[in-house]
């Protein structure tokens, strides 16, 4: 019952919108050392999508700029830190919306990805906005905890779990 | 030898030092931590090592190049050759394989917690002098252990556990039917990182400060030994390190042939080999 009921919500307000990722701000956990973050880093910088890779070594944080038009798959980033030898503890990223209307905890289909928008009030989303992602492998296990709750899962499908 | 006793007062004060402080980071340099290489990293070691005789005089110095490759990030090999001047000219005594795979992963800001199993195989051809069973550099035979490693901001803590043994090296040079070809061996290893106090950029020289404690006992007749080995390491622009260490033995109930010694890494890394972006 409640798979059907979620089907229903799920088709009800899912709509589609283009939206570019333009930027994004990891900060890694498991690491001090500058050759640790040094691996990060290039291997950051190795993705098809990144334009560039700005880091701030102190605090293990990345600045990402992605390539203009091209699809930003933010799994692809969990991946090169975890294929590092570290872990996400911490991913914001910035996309440019136009007129997005969002609801608490409904989910919408922005270029191509679905985002469920927990912890906020229903808003009109206009020009840069940054959104954190909730999901356990983008957030330590300490944080994860906090959020887990309200977290969409449904495993049939991607669904990044996000706040503003 | 004057520079060798020089140097071991040195180090075994930054040793005492260190374990007074209660703890470099964990790029150990007599041992492994239980984080492995990223995944596509090409790291190129060349080690050498100068061991004094404790019989007759004289050094016994090691060449030992080593080429290690991140499959994933919790799996890496590495494959090593052992070089020697035994009989004056440089003589290749064998070589061995090497793998780790890292089965635990907890990852906080600027800590972890890792654990990892580990297997080495290897070949050596070259006389059997010692008691002491060592698959690097010394015997043919294979190692299998697992290491824990706990990173604590600027300070590691890591411990290994392993099982060795060693077998005939060679047709040449049967191992003597009269001793134990099995070992049990652990250490215990610290290691802080001194320097840069902050980073600002890759480019910063790190400065690390490490001490080991490294033992074995023979699985038959019980005898053992255990080392000590404090260590100075520098690592530039985040990419090439070099190792500086010394290992003195602290006590030891078998023969071993040159215990006490010296030891220089030189290491360079190249990263996102084999991937295609």
């Amino acid at each position: 019952m409640k798979t059907i009921l979620l089907i229903t919500v799920f088709a009800f307000i899912t709509i589609s919108i283009n939206a570019q990722i333009i930027n994004a701000n990891l900060i890694a956990s498991g690491l001090t050392c500058s050759m640790c973050s040094n691996s990060i880093f290039k291997s950051l910088k190795n993705i098809s999508f990144v334009e560039s890779v700005e880091s701030d070594v102190e605090n293990s944080a990345f600045k990402i700029i992605f390539k203009t038009d091209e699809n930003v798959d933010l799994d692809a980033l969990q991946k090169a830190v975890v294929g590092a030898g570290f872990s996400v503890a911490k991913l914001t990223f910035v996309m440019n919306t136009n007129s997005l209307d969002v609801k608490d905890k409904s989910l919408v289909e922005i270029d191509g990805k679905t985002f469920y928008f927990v912890d906020m009030k229903d808003k009109t989303l206009n020009g840069k906005v940054e959104l954190r992602l909730l999901d356990k492998e983008f957030n330590s296990p300490k944080e994860y905890k906090k959020v887990k709750k309200k977290l969409y899962s449904d495993s049939e499908k991607r669904v990044f779990n996000v706040s503003i | 030898m004057y520079l060798f006793k020089q140097m071991k007062n040195i180090l075994l004060f930054i040793c005492m030092m260190l374990v007074a402080k209660s703890n470099a980071q964990e790029l150990y340099v007599y041992t492994e931590p239980a984080s492995n290489i990223p995944a596509h990293l090409l790291s190129t070691r060349i080690m050498t090592s100068l061991y004094k005789k404790k019989v007759g005089s004289g050094t016994n110095i090691h060449f030992m190049p080593e080429i290690r490759y991140g499959i994933s990030g919790n799996l890496m090999v590495q494959t090593q050759a052992f070089i020697s001047t035994r009989n004056e000219s440089l003589f290749a005594e064998g070589g061995s394989i090497y793998s780790q795979y890292k089965f635990l992963n907890r990852d906080e800001i600027k800590r972890h917690f890792r654990m990892a199993l580990f297997g080495r195989a290897s070949f050596n051809r070259s006389d059997i002098h010692q008691e002491e069973i060592e698959t690097v550099g010394h015997n043919t035979g294979y190692e299998l252990g697992v290491i824990a490693t706990q990173l604590l901001h600027k300070v590691a803590i890591s411990s290994m556990l392993s099982y060795e043994r060693a077998l005939d090296n060679g047709s040449q040079n049967e191992f003597p039917k009269t001793q134990d070809n099995s070992a049990t061996n652990y250490s215990l290893s610290f290691g802080k990182l001194m320097l840069p106090k902050k980073y600002v950029s890759y480019d910063q020289t790190n400065f690390n400060l490490m001490c080991e404690f490294l033992g074995q006992r023979l699985n038959g007749s019980g005898k053992s030994f255990l080392d000590i080995a404090p260590a100075i390491q520098f690592i530039l622009k985040s990419r090439t390190r070099i190792d500086v260490g010394y290992r003195h033995e602290l006590y030891s109930t078998m023969l071993r042939s040159a215990p006490n010694g010296l030891l220089v890494r030189f290491e360079y890394n190249f990263y996102n080999v084999l991937t295609k972006k």
